[in-house]
């Protein structure tokens, strides 16, 4: 990631801020948070069609006639995302990591596979460090909170969560959407499957996204009524503080910052 | 002696009363003037079983009905005279008046019934002996209510009853009587279905979807697994495009009188016919043989009858569960950690 695009910190009226997404990052985000409530809108009432509010909300949506072709627009446009976003990790991870191991002249399978699994989103070792740490600090056995680094396992949770969504579900709904041409290829019961993985597949992610990824960004007493981070790309001081207290050290000694560093609590 | 002299003045009051008050246009033939009592509203009685009995008749809507021109004592056969006694049960298979015009016959829905009886729906089995449980199948009345006839679609901002856009052109060459509206909606009836595919479910739920006559005859719940179905979900949407019960369990071409078991030969739903049924025009008419292989009806209750369906299921409501559990528990936690941020059992110097 370019940080002289973005500087790391920035000051504004006397605050700090720290940065975290790009705003072509920011974009993705936006597509995807926008076909995913649109999904989820149209959706849901076919689900639970006999619920008291699925008939005026699906009519709202044009009902039966109309609001299938709404889903499938936005299912399309969140299976382009995930295309999109697949090629964009791609072209950093081949811009930061496999350059510089050409460079070195240390490019080989297993140099690649090493940088393939130490990237920033996905999980390893301090992340269970982390979250048994953090499970200690919530059952009051012990009195430190947990400094997490850049990503927490709580955000690499939420990211790996529709990158394992969209596969399970996108295909799915492709099969339902494409019955007749499908058939002629699959079995019967492919379609049973698909229905069961499609919608509560869904399930999930509505539920996850709407309760716990929403409580994280939203409803939490620090964050109500929005956290600003998916808008700006810069996190406040005491946010950065509070999830990434091992990445604020980090940053504002490489800033030169180090004298100004505030205590956890 | 009294009683009768006071009905019968009263029947005389009602007569020039009732000749008073009908208007202009004679609507359907009630030759007995039948109407004359049953137009009000709250005739009705307790009959010796308890039950509430209505005999109160829309003049309008039963003129708009497929019987609105065939005569009161054509089917009430026993009722000769006024007042009279409680009506028998109508015999829907008699001969009435009507002259059916193809074959210069007198109309009987005794074809009906012959269909009917090679049905699944039948009381008799093949070998024409009574059914076990055979009060439980239907007879006419059971599925069929006086529908009333509904336009065809394509005419724009037609609501229910006779388009008279559509019919002016009729009455052009057709002008005496009311034979083009009765030709009218006799064919558009046929045109298009009187219910829409809600309302058939409807009728089909009031014996498959009762959980004590399931049980009774060993059949799974077809209308819970079929409102499972995206069909099913549309209709209940209020679509009119999607097939309800009997669109598929009737083969094209036939009537939905012969809907047969699965387990027949010549069934729509048989597995050897299915594919075609799926297939037919106007429906998945591109889609291979394939599509005849998905559970329709499915209940993932029966981990023998749909393994996959059932452990597929469970997988995805433990994979549900256990996530919103964690995730909630956590939420629940840190909510309640921020009331004693430094409560701790093992306290650390260094922090």
């Amino acid at each position: 990631m370019s940080s002289r695009k973005y500087p790391r910190i920035i000051e504004r009226n006397g605050k700090r801020y720290f940065f975290r997404f790009s705003l072509h990052q920011r974009l993705q985000h936006i597509v995807l948070f926008s076909t995913v409530i649109t999904l989820s809108l149209t959706g849901f009432p076919l689900k639970f069609h006999d619920k008291w509010w699925a008939k005026p909300l699906y009519n709202f949506f044009g009902g039966i006639e109309v609001a299938p072709t709404i889903h499938r627009t936005a299912g399309t446009i969140l299976l382009m995302l995930f295309v999109y976003h697949t090629l964009y990790w791609m072209s950093h991870f081949y811009k930061n990591r496999v350059k510089k191991l050409l460079a070195e002249r240390r490019l080989n399978p297993v140099s690649f596979l090493h940088a393939l699994l130490t990237q920033e989103m996905l999980p390893n070792l301090q992340d269970g460090k982390d979250l048994v740490q953090h499970l200690k600090y919530l059952f009051y056995i012990t009195n430190k909170p947990v400094k997490y680094d850049r990503m927490s396992w709580k955000e690499k949770f939420d990211y790996i969560a529709p990158y394992w969504g969209i596969p399970v579900l996108g295909p799915a709904g492709v099969i339902l959407w494409q019955r007749d041409f499908f058939s002629h290829y699959l079995p019967g019961v492919a379609f049973n499957i698909s229905y069961i993985m499609h919608t509560d597949e869904a399930l999930l992610a509505a539920l996850f996204l709407f309760f716990v990824h929403w409580y994280n960004v939203h409803y939490s007493p620090e964050k109500f009524p929005m956290g600003t981070v998916f808008l700006t790309g810069y996190l406040t001081e005491a946010d950065m503080m509070h999830e990434h207290y091992a990445e604020y050290e980090r940053t504002m000694k490489e800033e030169g910052l180090e004298d100004q560093i505030k205590p956890q609590h | 002696m009294g009683k009768s002299v006071i009905i019968k003045a009263l029947l005389i009051f009602l007569v020039i009363f009732g000749s008073l008050s009908v208007s202009g246009e004679v609507k359907a033939a009630d030759e007995l003037n039948c109407i004359l009592c049953h137009k009000y509203r709250g005739l009705s009685r307790i009959d010796e079983t308890g039950k509430f009995r209505l005999f109160f008749i829309n003049h309008n809507m039963f003129s708009l009905s497929p019987h609105g021109k065939v005569k009161c004592n054509d089917c009430h056969r026993d009722i000769n005279v006024v007042p009279h006694e409680p009506a028998q049960k109508v015999n829907c298979t008699i001969e009435c008046h009507i002259i059916e015009p193809s074959g210069q016959r007198r109309f009987s829905h005794q074809s009906i019934e012959d269909n009917l009886f090679q049905s699944a729906h039948s009381k008799y089995d093949k070998d024409g002996n009574l059914k076990e449980l055979a009060e439980d199948y239907p007879h006419c009345k059971d599925c069929h209510e006086q529908p009333i006839y509904r336009p065809l679609s394509f005419f724009k901002g037609s609501k229910p009853g006779v388009s008279e856009r559509a019919i002016a052109r009729c009455k052009t060459c057709h002008r005496t009587g009311r034979f083009a509206d009765i030709f009218y909606t006799h064919v558009t009836s046929r045109l298009q279905k009187t219910r829409t595919p809600r309302e058939i479910v409807s009728v089909c739920a009031r014996c498959h979807g009762d959980k004590a006559f399931q049980k009774r005859h060993n059949l799974d719940d077809v209308v819970s697994s079929y409102f499972e179905t995206f069909h099913g979900k549309a209709v209940n949407h209020g679509s009119e495009r999607t097939p309800d019960c009997v669109d598929c369990h009737i083969r094209p071409g036939d009537n939905v009188h012969l809907i047969e078991s699965k387990s027949s030969p010549t069934a729509a739903v048989n597995k050897e016919n299915r594919s075609m049924t799926c297939r037919v025009k106007d429906c998945h008419v591109n889609a291979g043989e394939n599509l005849a292989g998905y559970h329709v009806h499915v209940t993932y209750d029966d981990p023998e009858k749909y393994p996959i369906e059932y452990y597929l299921l469970l997988f995805f409501t433990f994979l549900t569960g256990g996530t919103m559990y964690f995730f909630l528990s956590v939420i629940f936690l840190e909510l309640v950690r921020r009331f004693f941020p430094h409560a701790s059992l093992f306290k650390s110097k260094d922090h």
